[in-house]
């Protein structure tokens, strides 16, 4: 009953460490949908100029 | 026994805390861009796309170097934009945006499958406010081509509220991004103009 009672218990951690990988996975896809944002043209006449720096509709640039 | 109780009294909830954990990162994976993955998909909502060819009167300019062509009603204007882009503008009376093409070669990481997702997400990076996702779809049929499109409304930074059409086209020689925006309160007169120039584009 012992060795069983180790063995569910090492399951049940091993099934803890494959949690904390989906963690870490989770959290990298997130950083990296975000990661486009870091170059945005700024409004205000911050940026290239167009339009959408001034207030008006934002362009179809894709933040290069 | 005594021990096997031990053992489970601290498996069961740690496995427990390990579900807890898995369960809410994964929605905050899916809900942290504040998008939802299966969210805000109408392809009704573009039920009005059917590629046209260009209305008679209507004004039509080209991409340099690219197969793409942008055309809007007579009146519009040319306007300033980036290198290799090409925007059309319509103006009220006191030289506000009431009308606004713009057609812009594929830049970033934009892709099919995305879209939608990295439009609203770069109409936020680029500092607009109350961005809303209406509609997206894909597979949608253009002109010799294909595009992903999305309908969104945002308040830019300067405190001016559009509403876009946004589809990232891809044809067989070039991909383009075509941007079709008005204030809302401008739709029901501007969006079928913008809906027909949609239509007509080309890449």
């Amino acid at each position: 009953m012992l060795i069983y009672a180790k063995r569910v218990a090492a399951m049940l951690a091993v099934a803890g460490l494959f949690a904390g990988g989906t963690v870490a996975t989770a959290l990298a896809a997130n950083h990296h949908r975000h990661h486009h944002h870091v170059s945005a043209i700024p409004q205000h006449n911050g940026g290239d100029h167009d339009s959408d720096n001034n207030g008006g509709p934002s362009d179809g640039d894709g933040n290069t | 026994m005594t021990t096997r109780r031990n053992a489970l009294a601290i498996a069961f909830p740690l496995a427990f805390i390990a579900l807890l954990t898995t369960v809410a990162v994964a929605l905050a994976a899916g809900g942290g861009s504040g998008e939802k993955p299966h969210a805000a998909r109408h392809p009704a909502a573009f039920a009005w796309l059917h590629p046209a060819s260009v209305p008679a009167g209507w004004t039509t300019v080209r991409l340099p170097g690219s197969a793409a062509r942008l055309s809007a009603p007579a009146g519009w204007k040319a306007a300033a934009g980036d290198p290799g882009t090409r925007t059309l503008v319509s103006r009220g009376p006191s030289g506000q945006i009431v009308g606004y093409l713009n057609a812009t070669p594929r830049q970033g990481d934009e892709n099919a499958a995305d879209w939608a997702g990295f439009r609203v997400a770069h109409n936020r990076g680029e500092g607009d406010r109350e961005v809303r996702r209406l509609a997206s779809a894909r597979h949608l049929h253009f002109r010799s081509a294909t595009g992903s499109c999305v309908i969104d409304s945002y308040l830019t930074s300067s405190g001016n509220r559009y509403r876009e059409i946004a589809c990232l086209v891809a044809g067989r020689s070039s991909t383009t991004v075509i941007v079709a925006a008005a204030p809302p309160s401008r739709w029901h007169f501007e969006g079928p103009l913008l809906r027909r120039a949609v239509n007509t584009f080309r890449t």
